[in-house]
């Protein structure tokens, strides 16, 4: 055994710290005590930032060393926000394509079937004066019958009809961007008049739908809300687990003077990567979805002879996400960390 | 100015438990080393935690480095711990990592730069004889060359007190001699040493001063200054 060199292992000056040399005086411990250990306020910064670059480093390091343990919890993530994920763009979509309806609102007005050509023709000038008419478009009861004959193929069971059974209609179209409450007044207005039988407002699905995306919203919220904390448990869990195997550790830390800073750090960069990764995987399985969908939906709205395009995620959505979940994944660490790191002591 | 300082110490484990430690009082000077000794159950490890806040007194006053440490905030006690090494029976080593990385723990915690890390590690390790080992994982080592790593770490950010648990518990005599002696020489260095132990024929060979204590009361303190 070689024998020990106690020198340096002494106080050394700091002066004989700049020299860097291995081997110094040793010197009696004078009064200024503890003082050889202190560290200037810009070099504890510059550890405290180094060690967090290091901790999240070695942090990510250790997740990608046990891949498919770390796969799974980044999956179970991924997908937790995928589901609220999907629902968001699908509700956000719809209203894209409300909005772009909404600007093509018309009312349709039945008259009544006792209503003469000359009546009617009068009832149109009179609907042409009120606020918030475009545009109306008279189409007479034998148009009307001409018109359904052609498109339905029923002319046969038609002429075997005494009378025409339809009513004439007046299509009344708003000026592009009225409020639907503004439509709502006008719709009624044109319903009171002489010899209408009945005003339709076509955005009444419009309005179905939008009811409709208000309750999706609620859905999103409360469903996002259940899955966040879905997160957080497993999270959690998971960095449970990662303090038990690290309990050894933890004591020799805690016995050799490291703050609860120091020891929680290193578990909250790994739900901080937990979470980022699992925002990650979420996002390329929104992107996938979208890509699967986005020709179908296409083909569809065509059909509609609409021009209707299919968003994907945009830039803010995107970060959002990451950003939720990395701020989920940090969450649970630091929950799970709180909770039991208190039980450790040397 | 004496660096350790127990005005009448008492310990009880639990509400209706026997006193660990009853009324000790002591005072060790800077630069002195004094050895601890009693049966077991004496309440020497009791002794030793409350100095690392480990635990905290019942009753009583305990200042270290002139600081009354009883009153310290947990936040506080951290800052408190690097300011003493401490050696264990069974070392606390993590053989997860190299014996560099385990002698390295308190310099990193205590924020110092990788290069004064590994100069001060290196140091440290050539304190025990063991730098050659640096980057071997600790478990490879024989028990006397674990113990000199934890010593080591110990050390290693020159603390100003320096406490010791059973430290040659496991190992043979002559190891044993070679381990008190590498304290001995961290005392002429300067640094304040406590060493509880049981080992009797030792400690009288040393000629150093012994604190003994006997159900949880110090019941004798031989006083012979180093």
């Amino acid at each position: 055994m070689s024998s020990p060199e106690p020198r340096s292992a002494g106080r050394r000056s700091s002066s004989s710290r700049k020299r860097g040399s291995q081997r110094t005086e040793p010197q009696r411990k004078g009064s200024q005590g503890a003082s050889a250990q202190s560290i200037g306020m810009l070099g504890r910064a510059s550890a405290w930032l180094g060690h967090h670059q290091l901790v999240a480093v070695e942090t990510l390091l250790k997740l990608l060393a046990q891949p498919l343990a770390s796969l799974l919890t980044w999956l179970v993530i991924a997908i937790a926000l995928t589901l609220p994920g999907a629902l968001w763009m699908a509700v956000n979509n719809l209203q894209q394509l409300s909005d772009t309806v909404q600007q093509s609102g018309r009312i349709s007005v039945y008259l009544q079937t006792s209503v003469s050509d000359a009546d009617a023709r009068a009832l149109q000038q009179q609907v042409n004066q009120l606020n918030h008419v475009e545009r109306t478009e008279l189409i007479g009861a034998d148009d009307a019958l001409q018109q359904f004959a052609a498109n339905s193929g029923f002319d046969d069971a038609l002429a075997l009809l005494g009378e025409n059974p339809l009513p004439a209609v007046l299509l009344v179209e708003p000026p592009l961007g009225t409020s639907s409450s503004d439509l709502s007044v006008l719709r009624l207005a044109l319903e009171n008049m002489a010899g209408v039988e009945e005003a339709v407002l076509d955005l009444a699905w419009l309005e179905r739908l939008k009811s409709l995306l208000a309750l999706g919203q609620r859905v999103i919220l409360v469903l996002g809300g259940l899955l966040a904390l879905a997160i957080l448990l497993v999270v959690g869990n998971t960095i449970r687990l990662a303090i038990a195997a690290r309990v050894d550790e933890i004591r020799v830390v805690k016995l050799v003077g490291g703050t609860n800073a120091w020891v929680r750090r290193p578990f909250l960069y790994t739900g901080l990567w937990y979470g980022m990764v699992g925002g990650l995987m979420s996002w390329l399985l929104l992107l996938l979805c979208w890509l699967i969908l986005q020709g179908p939906v296409g083909e569809l709205a065509s059909l509609y002879g609409s021009g209707f395009e299919l968003q994907p995620l945009s830039g803010g959505a995107s970060l959002l996400l990451l950003l939720a979940a990395m701020l989920l994944g940090w969450l649970g660490a630091w929950w799970s960390v709180s909770r039991h790191l208190d039980d450790i002591e040397p | 100015m004496s660096m350790v300082r127990f005005d009448q110490v008492s310990k009880r484990y639990g509400a209706a438990g026997k006193d660990a430690l009853n009324g000790v009082n002591f005072e060790l000077q800077r630069g002195e080393l004094a050895f601890l000794t009693g049966h077991s159950g004496a309440g020497k490890s009791t002794l030793l935690k409350l100095m690392m806040m480990m635990e905290r007194p019942t009753r009583g006053q305990i200042h270290i480095d002139d600081q009354l440490i009883n009153t310290l905030k947990p936040s506080q006690v951290p800052y408190h711990r690097r300011k003493v090494g401490v050696v264990f029976q069974n070392h606390q080593l993590l053989f997860d990592r190299s014996v560099y990385d385990n002698v390295a723990l308190p310099l990193q915690i205590a924020g110092y730069s990788p290069v004064d890390c590994a100069r001060r590690v290196r140091a440290a390790l050539d304190s025990v004889g063991l730098l050659q080992y640096e980057q071997r994982n600790p478990i490879e080592l024989s028990g006397g060359e674990q113990q000199r790593v934890g010593i080591a770490r110990a050390v290693v950010n020159k603390p100003a007190l320096l406490l010791a648990d059973e430290p040659t518990g496991n190992l043979d005599p002559e190891l044993s001699a070679e381990i008190m002696d590498l304290f001995v020489r961290f005392q002429q260095v300067g640094v304040t040493v406590l060493i509880a132990t049981h080992d009797i024929a030792l400690i009288e060979r040393m000629g150093k001063r012994r604190l003994i204590l006997d159900h949880g009361r110090m019941l004798g303190d031989t006083h012979v200054v180093a």
